[in-house]
């Protein structure tokens, strides 16, 4: 498909967006008085596009919280009694909009464990499919974030489906793939600019951009150690001392996918739900025998790292396991900070 | 708790506290009575409701 | 509360230095702006590493009880009252610890602060009680009292209650007519309105469990939800699960809690979930003359029975 590039006038932005609510359940940034998050937007409410960041990303488009997956009926008497059904999900199309470039390569990161070749999770996958993804460039990255450190960054494509630069009177967009030429198309946005210049336009927007990234993960050694090393490395009781085990990074992290399967029954109707869990929370290893092998805070601290920065490193051979997006730095409540852990990690010897 | 529940929006006469003994049967049924009158006059309740779907 | 730190440090180096104690719990520098982290000292050459600022919003004494053998804790006024919490309910021997007083002249409310400003915030400085605040937009100089934390705002034990050695002077405790407005402000509303308060309150609570874990009082081995057999409360967002999380979370913290702030300062979410337990704290001083913390003999109300307790509201 051929590259094309759209000039939005901002004049006709809100406009077109509504526009396209024709077709497609639109998400966004939504501002309250406690910060930004990725909502569902009302019918008379436009996506905030002078975020800056989200305290939650926007993993919850796909992936919900609270999700409810299979129903069925107790009651002995209706023909299809205890036999679990699929739930009625809404998966008309959907657009989020103004998603940044750090959360949709997280998507795809996120991808590879619930689409394999050995299995593929219905309800993450039909939500993918049906979402067409309108990321925002991020101008001024903050100091949190990170992502060039990790393969994302804040021009980067991947996971995209158009590129929007806020161009401050007017957007310049890049349809990167057919669902974005769709998704322009239902907006009514169809202003062709001129492909080489508005390139180059982007370009020096990313070089700025990233220029203006202070904050780095040193990762280029990890794939070089041994797991068994740095499982048994001397400095994770330090590291783990200040966590309090709360899920807040893991819920906030994009690229976090762990999850819990609950039923609910009420009376003879039962709702089987699956609910984001956390693998920093003590039961969250707990068999049915009742061992529980991650019952220390250091082995589920150790966990979560080394699920990031080696585990999936070396399972995918696709980089790490973040996307440098920061969130779990700023909200962390005892400011364990990743880029810290990962350069102890990435430069630890073992002493023999 | 009352207190908290209170503080919460729930009704002050929702919720009830009775100190009973089970040889106390003639206040047990005052009390369920005196209770269940003034819930009723409250109508149905529908704060802390689990609705399940 | 600059010059204490180094006095915070020389204590520390002279406990660990004589063996007096085996670690010492306190605040490190964060990695960004405003930020602190616990920290467990062990060696004398490490002492440097500790720091004291207006942004050690967390409660050491979380860490204190969880910890074997002899420790020493950096405790505030509100810290303080919780180790002796600990100790009245046998979840730490009073022997085992060295408690590092620091009168505390209050602590800075991080999202007060971040409204403040445009943009990002960069940097942060603080000279007594004045703060500079950057960020790349802009440079603020705010005044400490303006941006206190609200359980600051209202304390009236700031200086510690059990310690063994204090590391700066004694400040002068506030005097205050009415120490809970902001429950009598809640107080005053129709019912409907305060269930509509709770409402917005805990819509964006996302069950991370931050506030229950920073809290010193949550200590049970196994909490209330995360029982499964059997179940309590629901495990997912249904607000009715939320709201009783909260709502019993604070009731199990009744008589108890010492407003130290840590659960606000640990939600990522920014909810302020002391509107449930102050409403308690109240209660538990008007109904029984009792705030948590205060007197290492004494039980907590809830805890303990006596035929003047209050009891108009028993048929």
């Amino acid at each position: 498909m051929k590259m094309k590039f759209i000039t939005i006038d901002k004049k006709d932005w809100a406009k077109g967006i509504d526009k396209s609510r024709e077709t497609y359940q639109l998400f966004g940034p939504v501002k309250d008085e406690n910060g930004c998050r990725i909502d569902a937007l009302g019918a008379d409410v436009q996506p905030d596009m002078n975020y800056t960041d989200s305290v939650l990303s926007a993993k919850s488009v796909l992936f919900p919280q609270s999700e409810k997956i299979l129903t069925t009926s107790l009651d002995e008497s209706v023909e299809d009694h205890h036999i679990m059904k699929r739930a009625d999900t809404d998966y008309t199309p959907r657009a989020v909009i103004g998603i940044r470039p750090y959360d949709a390569k997280a998507v795809l990161l996120v991808k590879m464990n619930f689409d394999t070749k050995d299995y593929r999770d219905p309800y993450w996958c039909d939500a993918y499919e049906a979402t067409t993804f309108v990321g925002l460039g991020i101008n001024r990255p903050g100091p949190f974030d990170f992502s060039t450190s990790t393969g994302s960054g804040p021009f980067n494509e991947d996971g995209l489906d158009i590129l929007l630069a806020d161009m401050d009177d007017k957007f310049l967009a890049k349809v990167l793939t057919s669902k974005g030429e769709a998704f322009a198309a239902s907006c009514g946005f169809d202003v062709e600019a001129d492909a080489k210049e508005s390139q180059v336009l982007l370009d020096v927007l990313k070089k700025e951009a990233e220029s203006n990234i202070t904050a780095a993960v040193e990762t280029d050694k990890l794939a070089g150690k041994t797991i068994l090393d740095l499982h048994e490395a001397p400095f994770w009781d330090d590291i783990s001392f200040s966590c309090i085990n709360c899920g807040t990074c893991t819920y906030v992290c994009p690229t976090c996918w762990c999850f819990d399967i609950q039923d609910e029954n009420k009376q003879k109707a039962s709702t089987r739900f699956r609910n984001w869990d956390s693998c920093m929370a003590p039961l969250f290893t707990r068999h049915a025998t009742g061992h529980n092998p991650r019952g220390e805070k250091t082995q589920r601290v150790r966990q979560r790292f080394m699920h990031k920065l080696k585990y999936f490193l070396d399972k995918y051979e696709e980089g790490i396991m973040c996307v440098g997006c920061g969130r779990c730095v700023k909200s962390c409540p005892v400011n364990i900070d990743i880029r810290e852990v990962a350069k102890t990690m990435n430069g630890y010897e073992k002493q023999e | 708790m009352g207190n908290l529940l209170e503080h919460m929006g729930i009704e002050k006469d929702r919720v009830h506290f009775s100190w009973i003994s089970s040889a106390e049967a003639t206040k047990f049924v005052d009390v369920v009575r005196e209770i269940s009158e003034k819930v009723k006059a409250l109508g149905p309740n529908t704060k802390f409701v689990k609705d399940y779907n | 509360m600059d010059t204490c730190i180094e006095k915070i440090r020389a204590i520390a180096r002279d406990l660990l230095e004589k063996g007096t104690v085996e670690k010492v719990l306190g605040f490190a520098d964060g990695t960004i702006p405003m930020a602190t982290s616990p920290i467990a000292i062990t060696s004398k050459e490490d002492v440097d590493k500790l720091t004291f600022t207006s942004t050690c919003g967390l409660n050491l004494a979380n860490y204190a009880s969880k910890e074997k053998g002899k420790i020493a804790v950096i405790a505030k006024g509100c810290d303080s009252r919780n180790l002796v919490t600990h100790i009245v309910e046998n979840q730490v021997q009073r022997d085992n610890l060295y408690i590092i007083g620091v009168p505390c002249t209050g602590m800075v409310d991080k999202v007060k602060v971040a409204s403040a400003i445009e943009g990002e915030i960069s940097g942060f400085e603080e000279d007594g009680d004045t703060l500079k605040v950057t960020s790349s937009l802009q440079t603020l100089t705010v005044d400490k009292n303006d941006v206190l934390k609200d359980n600051c705002r209202y304390c009236t034990h700031r200086n510690p209650v059990l310690y063994d050695e204090l590391a700066s002077d004694l400040v002068e405790e506030q005097e205050l007519d009415n120490p809970f407005p902001d429950v009598d402000a809640i107080e005053a509303l129709d019912p409907e309105a305060k269930w509509q308060h709770f409402q917005d309150l805990t819509q964006n609570c996302i069950r991370c469990y931050a506030c229950r874990n920073a809290c010193p009082l949550c200590y049970c081995p196994t909490c209330f939800v995360d029982e499964s057999g059997p179940q309590w409360v629901g495990k997912g967002q249904n607000k009715t699960d939320v709201d009783t999380f909260h709502f019993l979370r604070a009731f199990h913290c009744a008589g108890r809690c010492t407003d130290c702030g840590a659960c606000v300062e640990a939600c990522p979410m920014g909810i302020n979930v002391r509107d449930f337990t102050r409403k308690l704290n109240k209660d538990a001083l008007d109904m029984f003359g009792w705030e948590a913390g205060l007197d290492i003999t004494k039980r907590p109300p809830l805890d303990a029975y006596s035929p003047e307790d209050p009891n108009d509201f028993i048929k």
